[in-house]
Formats: structure tokens, C-alpha cells, sequence
């Protein structure tokens, strides 16, 4: 490898900071106790408790799953911080009440919870460690009949959508993290869009995991109603530590008929040093339930972040004609391990998904696609088509394609290709010989393998992704 | 319960494994550690991620037992199996070699049978070492349970240099019902010498028996094996088999696996780079329909530079059937400048046919050119349309389409006698032949 490519994917973690502010968590460890207090904490409906204390008995029937290609020692989860939040926590009613010191390290991160900020036009949840602390553009949005809030604040003012939906999509028991997630969860974001409501503006969420030893659950809904539609945008960042912290969220997304619903990440959790010390554990599990003709749900992350990504954003596509899709951009670097990939589980009649991702190792790094394409016996017509492409820079990087392609229907037509590449010194050679550098090529080369999942990022991401990119690999692209 | 059951169904196996008698030194061993091995390992179930759409439950629940007196056969109850122009043949019934129904059998200094009483001819003893070397049974019960019996091992061995016309095919004819057999065929080419192995597993009946195969091929610097399989078995039948390859520098091993029989079929195929600039070829056809089973998993380990492999697995799918295909590759750390590619087509013909496809890469090199795909899909309707434009009714344009897709497999293999064979058994299974 060349020392030019070399220094390009040694950047330096630019989140890594620590924002001394005043916190209130509760001990560590875990127990039906811990639960309820979290419950009381956030003083929640006896439902809630029930639906948590369930998932938490079951979670402690099952095993850890160990199938995944990503090699870590074993979680205590007794060592863990359950619920941790930026004191005090008093009730907000504007923007300026925000403590300064987050303020400060919002900024910094180049968040805009001020309204008039450089994003525009985004409506912004942020959420630091267990607790939601502001959401921005409320008003216009409930003009309309948006409900943008976080999650505790939809259980107060709206339980009844909650509890409609709530581990409809992603059971108590669906998974270990899962059943982990769904004991512990301390807050996230709760989006409703009316019928026939098209939201107006991107609606994000902004994550920050602060405190050290401390694990973050936070729980995403998303229901879409009839013809609405809505594009939801995820940001993640949490500072530098030698310990390793758990993230094990789950998203929810439901999509009744002729809804449309699009939900981007852009994952940067700390991803540990470059001997793979520290680093967040990313346990996600997301999934979409087109559960309406025509629905369509669209997923698009960009992977950057954490030691270990180990997810699988999934489409349940229930209704006919609904309409799945993954795309998706995974980066590796140092000793980060990432598992990712999609689900597309077909079960409605003429359905249709399309898988497009890219993996692009680096360092000593393991990057893994694994997807899952089931064509159900009553999914006529059904069609998929994947593309899971991957790039390795260096010699001690490992890329890997496990895709499971199941179908049970005879009308179905399902495709999947896979290629391997590298950028070589050819490459970089016929970029020299027409007076490119070495920087500026293999951000082009770079640009170019991933085009096809940026141009499905929002605009404002895109950009945000592309200075990603840079940042881990080349300093230029954007 | 099921640790139960497995060790019955294992032990049902081992009953009637001849001990040991005056076979050469090694092997006497190896036999031994393998049997530890089979009664220390517990039999695959769907929780195993390499049996997953494999369910063997039906074979467990079997009462097998090692094959006693063989129906009397003649060559004449066999001719429909032979192929003209062989270097050898070799015809095992329910297990045992007959000399009288083989031809140039044990006459062609190439081919011997090692038999736990003794081996009919000497075998160098580097050769007989290659036994259990490259088909491992530390993890996987079938190969344990067959590397102890070894009761007749046929092992074909081409010295430097050494290249024959015709094939050498190997007739392993299964005549009784409710047994188990253990063929093993060792495979040791030495370096610059070129072969045709023809495998093929037939039956006389249509009642349940089980076939537990193990091959195990030595390819040696510039060495050229062709490896032909045929799967056969009665409808009823369990077959299982390995089929482990290594390949020294600059070998060439390619391999035509065919599988129309059996209830249910396991072929596992592993092909190892052991020198640089090995090329592989692995070609598949699974033609099955009823309530058939066919499952692939093969794996190729590029462990050093320069490999070469090509693949191709193709399924045809009716009735209510089930085919599996699992491909897996893997480039080692250093293994530079490999060219792998992969490809899994199926087809289904019908509302109740399933298939379970999972091409897979690993890639721990760089400069590395890799790449797989898979389609699972059913006739164009714009080509049947095409063929009906010509005047073909619609059922025999899809049999058209559908002996085409399959016949691509087939052509593949050097044999011609052997492809027009496999031709007119893709024409009868299309139902082509009924309808021209």
C-alpha cells in the first residue's frame, strides 16, 4: 500500500470528546429492580412496566447469539449503566433553557438545535445518553398533524398510537438485543404522520452516548399512515473511551397503504483506536412492516462508526405491490468488525425489493454483508434484485458476502451479484498519469464505488456522509 | 431423546464394521481414531447452519443395516450403466467389488482395492498415507463413521506422467433394501499425469437404503483430474457424500456433479489449493421433482496465490422438491491474484418447488478478482412465447426451455457417451420424447 493511501485512512475520530456535565444515572446492573425504577423514573403507564418486566423475563431464557462473523469478549451485562440522563431535568420550554454545556457540545458536533441554524429546515430530536433533551420545529409540524417527539413524550401525550404499535413490528422476544432493548429502553423518537399527509420537512434524530460504561437502548417508532409519507434522518456520535459500550436500539417502522416511508442513518459511533481498544457495540435491530398495499419503505445507512455493526435493516413487505429497499454503504477501518446487510421477507403478492451495498475495507478490518431474500409460497410475482459490491484497501482486511436466498413461489424471479475489488496501484498509476494525485483519486475511485447508495441520501446527509468518508478515508471527497 | 436417536442412527452405522485384519500399517490407525471420533460426534439436525434446509430426520428414523447377500447380478443387468471406451471399470455391489462384473478392472496397473483383509495388489505406501489426509472427519460424523469402516477402498493411483485415454468408472450398484454403504475411493494423481474419475451410483430397486460416500482426490503439480459424478440413487435412498480435492501447483481438478436420485442428497464438495496457481472448475446440475431433496455445499479454499476457479450450480426444480445449494469461497490471507467467480442459477417449475441458495464469499486478500451471483427464476414467458410463435405447443416449449437450461450443465462434460446418456434422461424428465 502506498504511504499516500496509507496516512489518507488514518484520520483521527473527530467526536471523541467528553462533555463534563452533571448527570443522574441510575447503578449499574440489571434486574427487574433497575427496570422498575426506569420505569418510574419516567413515569410511565403500568403498561409499559408490563411490556418491559415481559421482555426482560424472556430476554433471561435466551442466549446470546453467536452466529455472527464478529469476535468480541463476552458483555457483562451486569457492568452496564441502564439509564444515565443530563441533569437537571426539567421540563424545556425553548430552545435557550438548554444547559449551555450541551449546547456547547451540540455545536461542536455540528448539530443545529437552534431553529435558525446552517441545516434548515430540518426538524431536529436529540437525544444524550437515555434522555431526549429538545426537539426542534414541534409547532410547525403539529400544523400539519405531525407528531414529532420523543419517545417518553409519546407515551404521556400519546399512549394509545404507542401501545397500538409498539412491538408490532419488532416483538418483546424477537431477538436477545431485542428483548434487551425492549426491557431497558430509556427514550427515542416517536414519529406519527396523519393520512394523506406529506411532511413537510427531513425529520432527524441526533444520538450522543456521554457518559462511560453506560449503554444506550433507545427505541424508534415510525408510523406512517394512510398515504403519507416521510423521510426520517439518524445521526450517532459518542466520545473516545478505552471501554467498550453496548448500543443496542431498536427502530420500528410501520407503513400502512400507499405510505411511504424513507429512513437514513449515518452511524459514526466511536469505532475505538486503531489496536481495536474501546468503541461502541452497535446491536441494532431495525425492520419495516409494509403492512398496506402500495407501501414502500426505504432504507439507506451509511456505516462508519462503532467497533462492531452488527445489524440487518429488514422490510417485512405484507401488502401487495409494497415496495422494499436497502442501500447501503459500510466502512471499515483499523480493527472494526462490521456484520451488516438486509432482510427482505416477501409475503404479499407482486412485491418488490432491491438491495444495493457496498463494503469498503480498510486496515485490519472485517466487513461482512449478509441479507436474506425470502420469497414466501404466496408472494406471486415477487421480484428482488441485490448487489452487494466490495472493496479492499490493504492486505489484512477481510470482505465477505453471505447472502441466504430463499424462495417458495414459482413466479418469482429473485438476482443477486457480488464483485470484489481493490484500489490498485494501476488505478492510482492512470490517475497519476493524467495529473491527478494519489488523495484525489482515491477519493474519486471511492466517490464512484459508492454513488449509487449517496444519491439516495437526502440532501443534506449526503453531504454530512461524503465528509464522512473523508474523514475515515481521504480527507477530500465531498 | 435426540442425543438418543443420534446415537443409535450412528450406532446402526457402525454395527457390522468389519474389525481390523491384516491391512497395511497406517491404516489400521487411522481406522481406529476414526471410529473414536464417530462415536465421540452427534449427527447433524436443521440447528446446524450447514444442515439447515436439510432435514435428515427421515434417514435417523430409518432401521439400516450393513448389506447382506447382494441380489445375484450379471453384466447384462448392468449394461444400461456401462460406458464404452473405459480405461477401467470397477463395479462395487452394495459395497463389495466384483471382479467379475468389472472389466480391466484390477487387469490396468493403475487400480487396486484395499481391503481390511489385505490389498490385492502393493500400494506404495505414500500412497496409502493420502487415505483420511484430505477428507477430515474431526467435525463431521459421515466421513468418521466411513473412514471406519474402510472395509474396501479403491485406490487408483497414476504415477508421473501417467495419462489415460478412456475413464475410469466406478459403478457402485446398490441391490437391497434398508442398508448402509460406505464406498471410498482414493484418487492420487501425481504431478504432470491426467484422468477421468467417473463415479456413478445406480440401484436395481426403489425401496429406502442409504449410500455414505467419501472421495478423497491428491492432484499433483500440473497434474489434470476430471471428476464425473453421477448421482443415481432410487427415489426412496439417502445418499450422502464428501468429496475432498487438493490440488497441488499449477493442478487442474474439474468436476461435473450430476444428481437426479435419492430422497434426499447431501453432496459436499471441498476442493483445497495446496500449491499456487491451482484452477478449479466445479460444474452442478440437481434435476429433481416429487418430494426430492438435493443439497450442494461446496467450498473452495484458495489458500494460495494465483488459484483460478469457475463455477457453475444449476437446479431444476419441479413437483413439490426442494434443492439447496450452498457455495463457499474462501481466499485466504496471501492468497494474491486469485480469480474466483460463481454463479447459482435455478429454475423452478411449479407452485409448491423450493430452493434455498447461498453463495458465499470470504476474502482476506486484496488484489483479488471475486465475484458470485444467483437468480432463482421460472421460464421467460417472452421465450416460450417465442418457441409457441414457431409453432411448438406450450408444453413442449417449456420442455424445450427447460431441457436447454439443464443441457448446458451437461455438455460440459468430457465424456460424450456420457452426455448422450444424461441428454436423453433430461429429454424423458422433460417429457419431451412423449410429446415430438
Amino acid at each position: 500500500m502506498s504511504t499516500a493511501l496509507k496516512s489518507l485512512i488514518d484520520q483521527p475520530y473527530r467526536h471523541g470528546f467528553v462533555t463534563d456535565i452533571e448527570s443522574d444515572s441510575v447503578a449499574k446492573g440489571l434486574s427487574e429492580d433497575v427496570i422498575r425504577l426506569i420505569s418510574r423514573k419516567k413515569n410511565e403507564p403500568d403498561w409499559l412496566l408490563e411490556f418491559r418486566l415481559k421482555a426482560y423475563r424472556h430476554w433471561l431464557e435466551m442466549t446470546e447469539p453467536t452466529w455472527p462473523n464478529v469476535k468480541y469478549p463476552k458483555i457483562d451485562f451486569q457492568d452496564i449503566i441502564y439509564f444515565s440522563a443530563p441533569k437537571p431535568k426539567k421540563k424545556l420550554a425553548s430552545m435557550d433553557e438548554v444547559d449551555p454545556e450541551l449546547r456547547r457540545t451540540f455545536d461542536k458536533l455540528g448539530v443545529p438545535l437552534h431553529e435558525q441554524a446552517a441545516l434548515a429546515g430540518v426538524a431536529v430530536d436529540v437525544i444524550f445518553d437515555s434522555v431526549s433533551v429538545t426537539t426542534t420545529y414541534k409547532k410547525k409540524l403539529a400544523d400539519v398533524g405531525v407528531i414529532f417527539c420523543s419517545f417518553s413524550e409519546a407515551v404521556r401525550e400519546h399512549p394509545d398510537l404507542v401501545r397500538k404499535y409498539l412491538g408490532s413490528v419488532v416483538p418483546h422476544g424477537d431477538n436477545y438485543y431485542a428483548a434487551l432493548n425492549s426491557a431497558v429502553f430509556t427514550d427515542g423518537s416517536f414519529c406519527y404522520i396523519p393520512k394523506g399527509v406529506k411532511c413537510p420537512m427531513e425529520l432527524s434524530t441526533y444520538f450522543r452516548i456521554n457518559t462511560q460504561e453506560s449503554g444506550q437502548f433507545e427505541r424508534t417508532l415510525i408510523v406512517a399512515e394512510e398515504g403519507a409519507s416521510v423521510s426520517y434522518l439518524e445521526g450517532c456520535t459518542a466520545p473516545q473511551f478505552d471501554t467498550n459500550q453496548l448500543h443496542a436500539a431498536v427502530v420500528e417502522l410501520v407503513a400502512l397503504d400507499n405510505a411511504n416511508i424513507k429512513y437514513s442513518t449515518v452511524q459514526n459511533w466511536y469505532a475505538g483506536d486503531e489496536n481495536g481498544r474501546g468503541g461502541i457495540y452497535n446491536f441494532v435491530t431495525k425492520r419495516g412492516l409494509c403492512k398496506g398495499v402500495n407501501s414502500k419503505i426505504s432504507w439507506t445507512q451509511v456505516e462508519t462508526g462503532s467497533a462492531i455493526t452488527w445489524k440487518y435493516p429488514s422490510c417485512v413487505l405484507l401488502g401487495d405491490n409494497s415496495v422494499g429497499e436497502f442501500y447501503s454503504v459500510a466502512l471499515t477501518n483499523h480493527m472494526q468488525q462490521a456484520d451488516t446487510g438486509t432482510k427482505m421477507v416477501h409475503i404479499g403478492r407482486n412485491t418488490r425489493s432491491t438491495i444495493i451495498s457496498k463494503g469498503i475495507s480498510a486496515g485490519g478490518s472485517n466487513n461482512s454483508y449478509r441479507g436474506l431474500v425470502k420469497i414466501g409460497a404466496k408472494a406471486d410475482g415477487a421480484r428482488n434484485f441485490s448487489q452487494c459490491d466490495s472493496m479492499l484497501i490493504g492486505d489484512r482486511c477481510a470482505a465477505n458476502t453471505f447472502p441466504y436466498i430463499q424462495v417458495q413461489n414459482d413466479s418469482a424471479k429473485v438476482e443477486h451479484e457480488a464483485t470484489t475489488s481493490k484500489i490498485g496501484e494501476d488505478q492510482l498509476f492512470y490517475f497519476a498519469s493524467r495529473g491527478i494525485d494519489a488523495e484525489e483519486a482515491v477519493s474519486m475511485i471511492i466517490n464512484g464505488f459508492v454513488k449509487d447508495v449517496f444519491t439516495q441520501l437526502p440532501m443534506e446527509f449526503a453531504v454530512e456522509a461524503g465528509r464522512l468518508l473523508g474523514l475515515k478515508l481521504e480527507g477530500s471527497v465531498g | 431423546m435426540e442425543e438418543q436417536l443420534s446415537r443409535a442412527f450412528l450406532d446402526s452405522l457402525l454395527s457390522g464394521r468389519p474389525g481390523s485384519g491384516n491391512e497395511p500399517g497406517g491404516l489400521k490407525a487411522l481406522r481406529a481414531r476414526a471410529l473414536e471420533r464417530a462415536n465421540a460426534l452427534s449427527v447433524p439436525t436443521t440447528r446446524h447452519e450447514d444442515w439447515r434446509f436439510t432435514d435428515l430426520s427421515p434417514l435417523y428414523r430409518l432401521s439400516l443395516n450393513a448389506p447382506g447377500t447382494s441380489v445375484p447380478l450379471t453384466v447384462a443387468d448392468i449394461t444400461q450403466h456401462l460406458v464404452p471406451g473405459v480405461a477401467a471399470r470397477c463395479v462395487f455391489v452394495d459395497g463389495h467389488y466384483r471382479d467379475d462384473l468389472s472389466e480391466n478392472g484390477l487387469g490396468t496397473e493403475f487400480v487396486t482395492v484395499v481391503r481390511t483383509g489385505g490389498e490385492d495388489r502393493k500400494v506404495e505406501p505414500d500412497v496409502l498415507d493420502e487415505i483420511g489426509r484430505i477428507a477430515t472427519f474431526d467435525e463431521d460424523p459421515f466421513v468418521a463413521v466411513n473412514t471406519a469402516w474402510l472395509s474396501e477402498v479403491l485406490v487408483i493411483h497414476l504415477p508421473r506422467g501417467a495419462c489415460l485415454t478412456g475413464p475410469v468408472h466406478c459403478l457402485f450398484v446398490n441391490t437391497q433394501a434398508d442398508v448402509v454403504t460406505h464406498p471410498r475411493v482414493l484418487l492420487v494423481a501425481e504431478s504432470g499425469s491426467d484422468v477421468t474419475l467417473l463415479e456413478d451410483f445406480v440401484t436395481v430397486h426403489d425401496r429406502a437404503y442409504c449410500v455414505n460416500a467419501v472421495s478423497e482426490i491428491a492432484v499433483g503439480a500440473n497434474a489434470r483430474v476430471r471428476h464425473i459424478r453421477l448421482q443415481r440413487e432410487s427415489r426412496s435412498a439417502f445418499h450422502v457424500a464428501t468429496g475432498a480435492v487438493a490440488v497441488a501447483r499449477d493442478g487442474r481438478y474439474e468436476s461435473n456433479a450430476i444428481a437426479t436420485g435419492a430422497r434426499i442428497s447431501r453432496h459436499n464438495l471441498h476442493v483445497r489449493q495446496d500449491g499456487e496457481g491451482a484452477h478449479f472448475s466445479l460444474d452442478g446440475l440437481a434435476m429433481i421433482a416429487g418430494r426430492q431433496l438435493a443439497d450442494t455445499h461446496s467450498f473452495v479454499d484458495h489458500a494460495l496465490a494465483h488459484g483460478t476457479s469457475r463455477q457453475l450450480h444449476k437446479c431444476v426444480v419441479s413437483g413439490g422438491a426442494h434443492g439447496v445449494f450452498n457455495g463457499r469461497i474462501l481466499v485466504r490471507p496471501g492468497a494474491q491474484l486469485t480469480d474466483s467467480s460463481q454463479e447459482s442459477r435455478n429454475l423452478l417449475l411449479s407452485g409448491k418447488a423450493q430452493i434455498d441458495t447461498k453463495p458465499q464469499l470470504e476474502i482476506f486478500a486484496d488484489d483479488v478478482k471475486c465475484a458470485h451471483g444467483a437468480a432463482v427464476g421460472q421460464l421467460e414467458p417472452e421465450e416460450v412465447f417465442y418457441l409457441r410463435s414457431r409453432g411448438l405447443p406450450e408444453s413442449l416449449a417449456r420442455s424445450v426451455l427447460t431441457y436447454a437450461f439443464a443441457a448446458d450443465v451437461v455438455d460440459r462434460i468430457p465424456v460424450p457417451s456420457v452426455v448422450d446418456h444424461l441428454r436423453a434422461m433430461i429429454l424423458e424428465r422433460t417429457g419431451i420424447q412423449e410429446l415430438a
